[in-house]
């Protein structure tokens, strides 16, 4: 089956993805705002809320992806066996990880908003 | 020579760039200031973390040969090598960051505009309530003690304008006008330099940075508007004579005369500047003939041609002429 959810990336992936796209949204809107508003207000709003978003969605993923690593049951992180669990384990152990740098990925992006208040 | 007086040339080298007018680590701005602990406080840091890695490296490979649990083995690795890092960059972008706007602010009073040339700096500056700009080049003059705002701008290729001593660099870029501003705080003669490579004579592009007290800027700034005096010596006469006959005010300026070029520096008061050429020559009279006579040899790619033509008393008398505009 091309679509088995113990085969497909996309979930691995889905918080790096979600990190990339805030990254997008941050810049757009600290020079939409500056360049047609002219104020630093309405980006700093704008990235607060994308920033609540983006966290709320990693952490979503990455609890997601920690249920499929599954450590808790084997407290196992060798998962080199050509198998469906392993496989499986594999993918929600990346996962994880990868959400975990995505938090922190979005949070160092939107931090120069806290304390850069002007355009200039 | 051997690989440990190669090394010693190399540290001392290093060392000596740790001072002076041009260093980063010898700060006359509050600006700077505030960047140069900033580097010492990464630079205590990074050597914190490689002094605490390699003791690590150190101690497991050489002096605990017993084998570790794997959990202690995942207590450091996930500890040290995850955790720990993660903090500390949050800890080090937090300080830097929380700088940021202060260094950003808009200047207070006097505004200085500076033009990117092929090779050298165009600059004017507007006092507060002004609205005739008081021109100059290749020389920045700024009041110490109050924040002036510096607006930047080129002519044809990029350049980058930074004063080490007193602050960050920012990018001067054809068809935008960008911004920052500088507070110095100790009066002094510095040096700035053009920091994005521009052409043939990118590294000849420089300038003498001079901080005074704000009374003596605000009277160096009133003769800096003021148009140049008339020479009084018989060979400055002269020299002024050459200046005319020789075409040189199609291209420069000396305000009070019928000079009013605009392709080249302004040179109402050159000999009143620390240095000559875009910082690269001392204002002395015996430079400037050599400068006049083949610009070319000095600065690659320089648009001014040369006077070689012009016999030695002739260039002479120029140069004195020259250099008497204070």
């Amino acid at each position: 089956m091309l679509w088995n959810r113990n085969r497909t990336l996309w979930p691995m992936i889905a918080a790096p993805i979600v990190w990339a796209v805030h990254f997008c949204l941050t810049y757009w809107l600290g020079a939409s705002s500056c360049a047609h508003l002219g104020s630093a207000t309405p980006a700093r709003i704008g990235i607060a809320i994308v920033t609540a978003i983006a966290l709320g969605l990693i952490v979503f993923l990455g609890w997601r992806a920690w249920l499929r690593w599954d450590y808790r049951s084997d407290q196992d992180y060798v998962h080199d066996g050509p198998t469906t669990e392993d496989r499986r384990n594999f993918l929600g152990h990346a996962g994880w990880l990868l959400a975990m740098v995505s938090a922190i990925g979005v949070i160092f992006v939107a931090l120069p908003a806290v304390f850069i208040r002007s355009c200039i | 020579m051997t690989v440990r007086a190669a090394s010693a040339l190399l540290l001392v080298s290093g060392l000596s760039a740790c001072s002076g007018p041009q260093s980063v680590l010898d700060p006359a701005g509050r600006d700077a200031q505030v960047l140069a602990s900033l580097f010492w406080v990464m630079f205590t840091g990074a050597v914190i973390l490689w002094l605490a890695m390699n003791g690590i490296f150190l101690t497991v490979t050489r002096f605990i040969k017993r084998e570790m649990s794997e959990r202690k083995a995942e207590t450091l690795i996930i500890g040290g090598g995850i955790v720990f890092p993660t903090v500390v960059l949050a800890g080090l972008l937090t300080y830097a960051l929380a700088e940021m706007p202060r260094q950003r602010e808009r200047g207070e009073g006097l505004t200085v505009r500076v033009v990117g040339e092929s090779w050298w700096w165009r600059v004017e500056y507007l006092p507060d309530g002004s609205s005739e700009p008081v021109v100059s080049a290749n020389e920045i003059r700024l009041p110490a003690g109050s924040r002036s705002e510096i607006e930047l701008a080129a002519n044809g290729v990029i350049h980058a304008f930074w004063i080490p001593a007193l602050g960050g660099k920012t990018d001067m870029i054809p068809g935008r006008t960008t911004r920052m501003s500088l507070e110095p705080v100790t009066p002094g003669t510095y040096r700035g330099q053009c920091t994005e490579f521009c052409g043939e004579s990118h590294a000849m592009m420089a300038f003498g940075a001079v901080v005074m007290e704000p009374e003596s800027f605000d009277a160096w700034l009133r003769k800096e508007a003021a148009p140049a005096d008339p020479p009084e010596s018989p060979e400055a006469i002269r020299g002024r004579e050459v200046f005319v006959t020789e075409g040189c005010g199609a291209c420069h300026t000396i305000r009070g005369t019928q000079a009013q070029g605009r392709v080249g520096p302004d040179l109402t008061h050159l000999g009143g500047r620390t240095t000559l050429a875009a910082g690269i020559l001392p204002m002395e009279t015996d430079e400037l003939v050599r400068w006049i006579r083949d610009p070319e040899s000095i600065k690659p790619g320089a648009r001014m041609p040369g006077y070689d033509h012009l016999d030695d008393a002739r260039l002479r008398a120029l140069a004195t002429y020259l250099e008497g505009l204070t």
